[in-house]
């Protein structure tokens, strides 16, 4: 590299070869003529070239940079008052670099100042290799946080490391049994997923890595050792040098990245692999948090099929129907439940449950998911309303904690045209009944609420329907909906009431469709409690007698 | 919660020599049982403490949440000999104990029915 210089080192002494006064100066300094002989040299300059004596060739003692550069200067002309005619030049000595800067004597001759920049130049280098990798992790950071999809982090991390640290990366998934998911990213860019059934040991470190112990350093991996299905197709060289390093997760190994260098390359350098660690601890954590996401939006898939309140249609000549809206926007599980046991033939009772469980969210949906369970397995003995509720509250009871349920149950069956129940109210609102004239009337039924006392106790009341009227269980989501003009209002027994009025000869869908629309109304953008409907309506007409609701029944007149 | 401002929650603490008084006011919910329930675990037992007094006079609403920790409330004081009074309930707390039949339990002397029993005397 040639540099214009601007600033003149001191010119040299009156007369060439004496030593007088730069002999002793730290810096080499070397004296030629034009033609190319050395007229003298200091000490310093005979210690780094030894052949360097007065009458040698220039080109036989000193680096050919400088003597190049010497012979270049030759064919300028010497102004007399133009000692700084030279330029700069640059160039190694052995292991170390210099500078030579040329000064012109006043007898011709061209003084060479040698300065030693190996320091210089080795921080200088260190810093821009460390300013590209802060620059390449925060870039690499931020392109591996916009996504929480498993596979997209796996693209990026290799994608990266393919282009940044190696010729070709692979990212190793966890194993799950025998299948080995790995992602590669060869020297052309491209990114490939496969699976493989390969034993994870056959390659040195790899088993190690993904159970998260320190990396393996690259000298201690032969390149031979690696196994074919770990390189990817367009990596058509030789390997010659590999690290396997673990991609920590937060607290198992989000995986392991293999980064390979084609013989063509230079090995990998400690600080290289300790530049790859740091590459890969962030790449790890990003992995690991898109792994755990999965994973919960998994088990709350699972979670929710289970929880999520189930279709209601009609059983026996008799409609059911429900409707759920949860707390929270997000949620589609929480603290209200209901539903349906069939009877075994139309002679015997339906079973309806609805019910709310104190709190909200998964934790709620979780005791609502223990409820709807238990009742089932009690179905045999709900004949006896006290003592299925009298067993329930048994199995919630909990030492710890006082998060009760309250639920309202009815015994239903079709006789004659006309719907009976058996109503039992265990600490729940009571329902409502709308006549087919209109007027609505709350079942007598009360109760104590289950899972906070050791004794419960309750009254049933029986109650009939006779066609178009409804019985309505709903949870205080909707009478507390709070909302209105002012937004701070309870939706109330009263306005309930007065909306079921006009649900006299509707069909169940019907009814359930419009309180929890009124309610939801009422509320209008506030939040509100989860809201729970279910209405048992005594169809008008003749009676499909459908098993299971959703094929055509017979008539029985 | 709403979209209204919910009135302020407010407990005051008044510990004398017999009894305990703690004075709520605003909406004991979900939010706000937590501090309740602190209060009255940072006061019980208490020496020579008598009777827990909880004040309800300043009430306006109570969710599901609320009731759970009168539940608890009352198995401290069980458990701790203390008499729980519930004082000066509003229309809005009675009308929730009676629905979900807990007036009794709430209030009732000690020894009284609907008390704490073992799975076996159920």
């Amino acid at each position: 590299m040639l540099v214009d210089t601007s600033q003149q080192p001191p010119t040299g002494p009156r007369g060439a070869g004496t030593g007088a006064t730069w002999g002793f100066a730290p810096y080499p300094v070397v004296v030629a003529d034009p033609s190319g002989g050395v007229v003298g040299t200091n000490d310093a300059a005979t210690a780094l070239f030894p052949g360097a004596t007065a009458g040698a060739w220039l080109q036989d003692v000193v680096p050919a940079w400088i003597a190049d550069a010497h012979a270049r200067l030759r064919s300028t002309v010497p102004g007399p008052r133009n000692p700084g005619s030279g330029v700069l030049v640059h160039g190694p000595v052995g292991d170390r670099t210099f500078e030579a800067h040329p000064t012109r004597t006043d007898d011709g001759d061209v003084m060479w100042w040698l300065v030693d920049d190996t320091d210089r130049r080795l921080a200088e280098d260190a810093l821009k290799a460390e300013r590209e990798r802060a620059a390449f992790l925060a870039g690499a950071s931020s392109a591996l946080l916009s996504s929480l999809n498993v596979e997209r982090c796996m693209e990026v991390t290799a994608g990266l490391a393919a282009e940044h640290l190696a010729d070709a990366a692979v990212i190793v998934a966890p194993p799950r049994g025998r299948k080995v998911q790995l992602t590669f990213c060869g020297p052309d860019g491209v990114v490939v997923h496969r699976t493989v059934h390969d034993d994870v040991r056959q390659l040195p470190g790899l088993g190690e890595a993904l159970r998260g112990f320190p990396p393996v350093p690259s000298r201690w991996i032969d390149p031979a050792a690696v196994p074919g299905w770990a390189v990817p197709e367009g990596f058509t060289e030789p390997v010659g040098s590999a690290v396997v390093t673990p991609l920590p997760g937060h607290g198992v190994p989000a995986g392991a990245l293999i980064l390979l260098r084609s013989s063509g390359h230079a090995a990998f350098t400690e600080s290289e692999e300790i530049f790859a660690r740091l590459f890969a601890s962030r790449a790890g954590a990003a992995v690991s948090a898109a792994r755990m996401y999965a994973e919960q939006a998994s088990i709350t898939t699972t979670l929710m099929r289970e929880l999520l309140p189930p279709r209601l249609h009609a059983v026996h000549g008799v409609e059911f129907a429900g409707r759920y809206r949860p707390a929270g926007r997000t949620e589609r599980v929480g603290g209200d439940f209901y539903d349906v046991h069939p009877a075994a033939d139309e002679e015997q009772e339906s079973l309806v449950v609805l019910g709310d469980v104190c709190g909200k969210g998964l934790e709620a949906a979780v005791l609502t998911g223990k409820i709807r369970n238990t009742v089932q397995a009690l179905l045999p003995l709900a004949d006896d309303h006290q003592r299925l509720l009298g067993l329930l509250n048994g199995a919630l009871m909990n030492s710890h904690h006082t998060r009760f349920a309250t639920l309202a149950m009815a015994s239903v069956v079709r006789r004659a045209g006309i719907v009976r129940l058996r109503v039992t109210s265990a600490g729940h609102p009571p329902p409502l009944i709308v006549r087919a004239d209109g007027e609505v009337e709350q079942v007598r039924t009360r109760g104590t609420l289950i899972g906070a006392f050791w004794d419960v106790s309750s009254t049933t009341v029986r109650v009939e329907l006779a066609p178009g009227e409804t019985c309505l269980f709903f949870t205080d989501g909707i009478t507390e909906a709070r909302g209105g003009p002012l937004g701070d209002e309870f939706f109330g027994v009263q306005r309930l009431e007065t909306a079921l009025s006009q649900c006299a000869g509707m069909p169940a869908e019907a009814v359930v469709e419009h309180v929890q629309m009124l309610a939801a109304q009422w509320v209008g953008r506030g939040g509100h409690d989860d809201m729970a409907t279910v209405a048992v309506t005594a169809p008008h007409h003749a009676h499909l007698s459908a098993v299971n609701g959703h094929t055509r029944g017979r008539y029985t007149g | 919660m709403t979209t209204s401002h919910p009135p302020a929650f407010t407990l005051t603490v008044d510990v004398q020599p017999t009894a305990l008084v703690i004075r709520v006011g605003g909406d004991l919910d979900h939010e706000t049982c937590d501090e309740l329930m602190r209060a009255v675990d940072q006061n019980l037992p208490g020496a020579g403490l008598l009777e827990l007094r909880v004040d309800f006079a300043g009430l306006e609403g109570v969710d599901s949440m609320g009731l759970s920790t009168l539940l608890m409330i009352r198995r401290r004081t069980d458990a701790a000999g203390v008499r729980l009074h519930l004082d000066r309930r509003p229309r809005v707390l009675d009308r929730l104990l009676e629905i979900t039949g807990t007036l009794e339990h709430l209030t009732a002397p000690r020894d009284g029915h609907g008390g704490e029993r073992s799975p076996g005397a159920g």
